[in-house]
């Protein structure tokens, strides 16, 4: 008889050929019903230390929510900027001496260049018209007899990113008839290149936290084998494989993310709502109806998943380590 | 079935367990394996469990070579073995039932069936009322019954026992030996450690004496008159 073989060559057992094929026999409704008795026995011992399990549970939540909270603002800040985007302008503000004839050749000599979406020539007097409406103060300007106001254009650059914006502007002060070149959105891109920094800043984050979620879980999962040290040597006596063992602990770290996955998300709604509070004073101010808005449903359940794979996965770590250290 | 072929085993310290051990045990034999305690009787058993590895020497049980052997290997051999330990060794958060389900649930029964056997194996040993108790709640010599009842259920090849008889009484004895030898008659293979001499004369089965981690004598049933 040679090690390597064990089970081929021992015919002499007819009625033990059962216990070495037995796991195949099992079909799929035993197996489910298996894994959801070891998983209701891991969820009630974890109840029976409500104070220390619901710590953990808090930790983890605490963990998932800093990144999460950081993309959920992010991309709040994001779809806010995406509205003035959309909009950025430049506006090119003519020399005095710029005869309307001239200022609507120069518009229309932009809008062919390629970098160049959309070009508007505004001519003094319509500026006036405009301020005008705009203000007021129509009557008073009638009133006034020569128009202080010079003739622009208004144009729509094809690239939004601040760095093409910025190169136009040079470019376009270098035309002679250009006094002066505004940017009217500049600011808010600047703050897109910062939306743009957060989100870095978050996937960091990430991973700090996913590493440090593996050191919670696995030390909470590591205390819950030491104290179940008795069991685990009865089972391997009595042939229980390391995986068999840990099973149990796979469902206490997937408990642990899959309950700090929903608390993270349910005390994001919190967050959300009392930051919403204050902001809507503001944004009266503006006039604007903008509301922070929560993760959205499958942004929630990407925290819960994600939370729930990080702790099985920690757990998997730690309890196959720790276990395989246990021996009779 | 086992095979020591010149074994020994050294701990760590130094002390030498078993020295030069050799012997057969085959199918459907009983042994006792009897002995002063420190004289290797535990040791034997744990080599065989593979708790422990030789030495030197080859140690075969069940066609496993256990000089060499894996993690996943042991989990199967030991689940070929059924084991009745001096100390139990019982789960005391499970029921009477669950403990005796144990090696059914890790070999992966079905729940039915593994009902059947763990009530079958509860009735050989008198406990199929106190299924439903836990470990604490019972005596020692019921704790020792449950622990039985657990060795058979899963119908191993080989039954190994560590003083099974050291808490029960007489009549209790008798009882456990007989559904021993119930597995014998079917072939299992039989290595029962205990110093309780007059049980083991009143067996006549083959002993193995042990003393100082060496085999004094190595017994043939009597003949039957």
């Amino acid at each position: 008889m040679s090690a390597t073989k064990p089970r081929t060559e021992n015919p002499n057992q007819p009625r033990v050929k059962r216990n070495t094929r037995a796991g195949q026999s099992e079909s799929f409704v035993d197996l489910v019903k298996r894994h959801r008795r070891i998983a209701r026995g891991s969820a009630s011992r974890l109840l029976q230390t409500p104070a220390s399990s619901l710590v953990t549970l808090f930790v983890v939540a605490v963990a998932l929510l800093l990144p999460a909270l950081l993309f959920g603002l992010n991309s709040n800040l994001a779809s806010l900027l995406a509205g003035f985007q959309d909009s950025a302008q430049v506006t090119l503000y003519l020399q005095d001496n710029v005869s309307v004839a001239d200022g609507q050749k120069v518009s229309e000599g932009l809008l062919t260049r390629s970098d160049i979406e959309y070009a508007i020539y505004v001519s003094p007097s319509q500026a006036l018209d405009e301020f005008g409406a705009a203000s007021g103060l129509g009557d008073l300007l009638i009133e006034m007899t020569a128009n202080p106001l010079p003739g622009a254009i208004v144009l729509t650059p094809a690239d939004v990113s601040p760095l093409a914006v910025d190169e136009l502007a040079r470019q376009l002060q270098e035309l002679p008839q250009v006094d002066v070149v505004q940017i009217d959105s500049l600011w808010l891109q600047r703050l897109a290149a910062i939306s743009n920094l957060v989100s870095a800043i978050g996937s960091v984050l990430a991973v700090i936290v996913i590493l440090g979620l593996f050191f919670v879980v696995g030390n909470t999962i590591k205390l819950a084998i030491e104290n179940r040290k008795a069991e685990i040597l009865v089972i391997k006596l009595v042939g229980g494989s390391d995986m068999y063992a840990a099973r149990p602990f796979l469902y206490t770290g997937l408990l642990y993310g899959l309950g700090g996955g929903i608390l993270a998300t349910l005390l994001q709604g919190i967050v959300l709502a009392t930051f919403n509070s204050n902001l809507e004073g503001l944004m009266q101010l503006y006039e604007s109806g903008f509301q922070l808005r929560g993760f959205g449903l499958m942004s929630s359940l990407l925290i819960i998943v994600a939370g729930a794979a990080i702790g099985w996965a920690a757990a998997l770590m730690a309890s196959l380590r720790h276990i395989r250290a246990i021996n009779p | 079935m086992i095979k020591f072929d010149n074994v020994s085993k050294r701990y760590a310290n130094g002390q030498e367990a078993l020295s030069d051990i050799s012997f057969e045990v085959s199918r459907g034999e009983f042994a006792f394996i009897t002995g002063h305690s420190g004289a290797g009787k535990s040791t034997l058993l744990k080599l065989i469990l593979a708790i422990q590895t030789p030495s030197s020497g080859q140690l075969i049980a069940n066609g496993v070579n256990l000089n060499r052997v894996s993690a996943k290997q042991i989990a199967h051999h030991r689940r070929q073995i059924g084991t009745v330990f001096q100390d139990h060794q019982l789960l005391h958060d499970r029921s009477v039932y669950d403990n005796v389900a144990l090696p059914l649930e890790i070999c992966g029964y079905q729940p039915s069936d593994a009902a059947r056997r763990v009530r079958a194996a509860l009735d050989k040993v008198g406990l199929l009322k106190k299924e439903k108790s836990f470990p604490v709640a019972l005596s020692g010599g019921e704790q020792q019954r449950v622990g039985i009842a657990r060795a058979v259920v899963n119908r191993p090849s080989i039954i190994l026992a560590d003083e099974p008889t050291g808490n029960l009484d007489p009549g209790l004895s008798a009882e456990v030996m007989k559904v021993f030898q119930q597995f014998q008659s079917v072939g299992v293979c039989l290595l029962v450690a205990s110093h309780d001499a007059a049980l083991i004369e009143r067996l006549n089965c083959r002993t193995i004496i042990l003393e100082g981690g060496k085999l004094l004598a190595d017994q043939k049933p009597r003949p039957q008159a």
